[in-house]
């Protein structure tokens, strides 16, 4: 039984590549990108065999170590939904005995690229800590301990995680929660960063995360090799603990979803919304209705929710440097990346529609109509977001002669970045999560894929602009008539840009109206 | 364009359609008479969802071509789109609506005037039993209500033609005779309504042309007597169709009574 379903994880994953030849060549490159990465880490873990002391290996492989636990439990919740195809929830008419069931799901979650690396980078610690015999013998079983400690505590909470979000609403909420969690986790990150520098902090660091369950297994060895024994093993038996704990809470958390397959959703309240809401405000067009679809969409769909949340919150980051009181310079882009961002974003909206498009399609709505009215709330957000983000970083600086240059800058991006959007979305949908999955998923390969688009998007944009970034640079140098120039020439260039871009865009929209659709239906 | 494609409300001829090696729909022709009740049935994957999203400008066939009341679907789309609703089968909804705003979206997609999509929306709400259900989002629909939304955004611009894909699919019983009453009020005012359908007995009862497809071919095709030929429809689909499997005295351990 263990084996039927470590070979039926097999299977999926070989099926999944079946698909496509673009998915096959996106899985290709991510598994060469990730083979980089991961010889450049393990040539790091064999020099730190030969450095002495063995502080900097302590403290590298407790750190490093504890991240990757943490990713490992981090990473069911941001890819939630993405492989449901070993939800415990299936396996539930089948009579599979529960030991058996956790050890086949234990073993088939090993299956696959996050867990080989991870086990490879396990075992190469062990050529860390080969510096004496005892360390030898303890160092494999620490790291097998560690591992397989990823493994199950990423399924606890995989497996919790599908418990509590059976509901429609609650599920929803939940990536616009780990927007906020990771805004949060980042300001930290870079403060803690910030003080690298300080004296015994890294160390301090290393000392409590060694005692934490995260820790634990990783920095065992290290406690033989500096000769305290005792204490070593008193981390190892602590670490098979924290192991068979995560093991039995899995198994309960198991058994509750075979026993409630469909969980406690005793149906959620449905959403209501009485008229015609943004449809009895917009004009009555067909421009305006796909206007109004979208504004509706960017409120109630997570998959927008949270891009739009992204994208206020990124420009707000660029206050910190100054906030800090390290210089104000970046807090000038605020406006521009705003702007940047807002632009080309729905670069890949016709994706998000998924099948439900055949209502343009049938319908016969023109291609102006279509590109036009998807950028209405990106539109709406940057006449609020652009001046204000201009005028917050004035009042940081001080430097108001500024003002017109940076809403410039951040008009030229964001019409430029409309007019890429709206040829892009009309030439080719990337896969991308359907309505009502994770935000965060994607198809397996898709992902390198779309970053090769998204690069050469961000690009075009950034090419675009050029000639206004550098008259915006003699702007900054002080030449106000040039900050002037900066915001007539954005509004003139990007509309130029918008314009040509909606006109070819909506071109390509009415010739591949038909075979949009057919892309959609295979990738969904 | 003959006088043929004028009078029929949908005339398919040699639509071809190959999804990779295997031919979906082989040169099909096939002729809707105006004011036609026209049933489309045939077993699963016969190619009746490929052939209605050819006819209908959903899906662009290899060869052949479709016309609605003698425009080119392929060619005079704005006018063909103008004259048809439709319903396809398998595909999402922008489920992030409420049902009154589902309606009123297809009705301003086409370029209507609000108050009258606003009204008409209403009207078809209370037919088709979902007036509670108006300010309900789509995705917390059932599957038979969302078939009902639908169809309410098939009919907002009162078309010539309907084209239905499974419309009675996971549908309930009392929204099924709800749908059966309006698509007959809807076929006596002068319509003409396709759905393709795999109950045979539903068929029988409201289409008064049929066709049998299989294999992307049309296997009999005519008003439902000739194509019945004396049998009920469901013995003459299987004759022509085939590949019922006798099951005889096979499967004889799973008679419980043995033991």
């Amino acid at each position: 039984m263990v084996a039927h379903i470590v070979g039926l994880k097999l299977l999926l994953l070989r099926n999944g590549l079946r698909r496509s030849t673009l998915q096959r060549v996106g899985m290709v490159l991510g598994a060469l990108y990730g083979l980089g990465v991961l010889v450049a880490v393990l040539s790091g873990l064999i020099a730190l065999r030969f450095e002495l002391p063995s502080d900097v290996a302590r403290t590298v492989i407790t750190i490093g170590g504890s991240a990757v636990t943490l990713g490992w439990m981090v990473m069911p919740i941001f890819a939630f939904g993405a492989d449901e195809t070993l939800d415990p929830a299936r396996f539930s008419t089948m009579a599979v005995p529960l030991r058996q069931l956790v050890l086949g799901l234990l073993l088939s979650s090993m299956v696959g690229v996050p867990a080989l690396v991870t086990a490879v980078l396990g075992l190469a610690t062990v050529i860390t800590w080969s510096r004496s015999v005892l360390a030898l013998v303890v160092a494999p079983v620490a790291a097998v301990v560690a591992v397989l400690t990823c493994v199950a505590l990423s399924r606890v909470i995989s497996t919790a995680f599908s418990a509590i979000s059976r509901n429609r609403r609650t599920r929803e909420s939940v990536p616009v929660v780990m927007v906020l969690l990771s805004v949060g986790l980042w300001v930290v990150g870079s403060s803690i960063m910030d003080r690298l520098a300080t004296p015994g902090l890294l160390r301090r660091i290393t000392d409590v995360l060694g005692w934490t369950p995260l820790g634990l297994a990783w920095s065992a060895p290290a406690d033989i090799v500096d000769g305290a024994v005792g204490s070593g093993l008193l981390r190892l038996s602590l670490a098979v603990i924290v192991l068979v704990l995560a093991l039995f809470a899995w198994k309960s958390l198991l058994r509750g979803a075979l026993e409630n397959p469909r969980g406690v959703s005793g149906g959620s309240p449905a959403s209501r919304d009485a008229g015609l809401g943004w449809f009895g405000r917009v004009p009555a067009t067909p421009t305006g209705a796909v206007a109004a679809r979208s504004l509706i969409a960017w409120r109630r769909d997570p998959r927008y929710v949270t891009s739009g949340a992204l994208m206020i919150l990124i420009p707000l980051g660029l206050l910190l440097p100054t906030l800090t009181g390290r210089g104000s310079f970046w807090t000038l882009a605020m406006a521009p990346a705003a702007g940047f961002m807002l632009g080309w974003s729905t670069h890949n909206d016709i994706a998000y529609d998924g099948t439900a498009f055949w209502g343009h399609v049938s319908t016969g709505v023109s291609g102006r109509a279509d590109r036009v009215g998807r950028l209405a709330p990106t539109a709406m957000a940057a006449s609020v977001l652009l001046p204000g983000y201009a005028t917050v970083a004035c009042l940081l600086t001080g430097r108001w002669s500024y003002w017109p240059a940076l809403l410039g800058i951040g008009l030229g991006f964001l019409l430029s970045g409309f007019g890429v959007a709206s040829v892009m979305s009309a030439l080719q949908p990337l896969p991308a999560p359907g309505p009502g999955e994770n935000p965060f998923g994607a198809p397996p390969g898709s992902s390198a894929l779309t970053v090769v688009t998204q690069a050469v998007a961000g690009a075009a944009v950034f090419v675009l602009n050029l000639p206004l970034l550098a008259i915006g640079v003699g702007a900054l140098l002080g030449r106000v008539w040039m900050s002037w120039l900066c915001l007539g020439l954005g509004v003139v260039l990007g509309s130029a840009a918008f314009l040509f871009g909606t006109w070819w865009g909506s071109r390509i929209y009415e010739r591949r109206a038909p075979e949009l659709l057919a892309t959609l239906s295979r990738i969904r | 364009m003959g006088s043929r494609e004028a009078s029929a409300a949908l005339s398919l001829q040699g639509l071809s359609k190959a999804y990779g090696s295997t031919l979906a729909v082989d040169r099909l022709d096939l002729e809707v008479p105006r004011g036609s009740f026209f049933g489309l049935v045939g077993p699963n994957g016969a190619g009746k969802t490929t052939t209605l999203s050819m006819a209908t400008g959903l899906l662009r066939p290899d060869a052949g071509t479709a016309h609605v009341l003698g425009h080119d679907v392929w060619s005079d789309t704005a006018h063909a789109k103008r004259l048809v609703g439709i319903l396809p089968d398998g595909l999402r909804l922008f489920d992030r609506l409420t049902g009154l705003q589902l309606i009123c979206y297809s009705g301003l997609l086409r370029g209507m005037n609000r108050g009258v999509v606003t009204e008409r929306a209403h009207e078809l709400l209370g037919a088709l039993g979902l007036a509670d259900a108006g300010g309900t989002l789509v995705v917390d629909y059932s599957a038979g209500m969302s078939k009902k939304i639908s169809l309410a955004c098939a009919l907002i611009h009162a078309p010539r033609l309907l084209v239905l894909d499974e419309p009675f699919e996971a549908v309930d019983p009392i929204s099924a005779s709800t749908i059966r009453q309006i698509l007959e009020g809807y076929a006596a005012s002068g319509g003409t309504v396709i759905l393709s359908s795999h109950v045979m007995d539903l068929v029988q009862r409201l289409c008064d042309r049929v066709a049998i497809v299989a294999g992307g071919e049309i296997r009999a095709v005519g008003t439902l007597e000739e194509v019945r030929s004396g049998m009920t429809l469901e013995e003459r689909f299987v004759h022509l169709v085939g590949g019922a499997t006798d099951v005889g005295e096979g499967l004889s351990w799973l008679r419980t009574s043995s033991d």
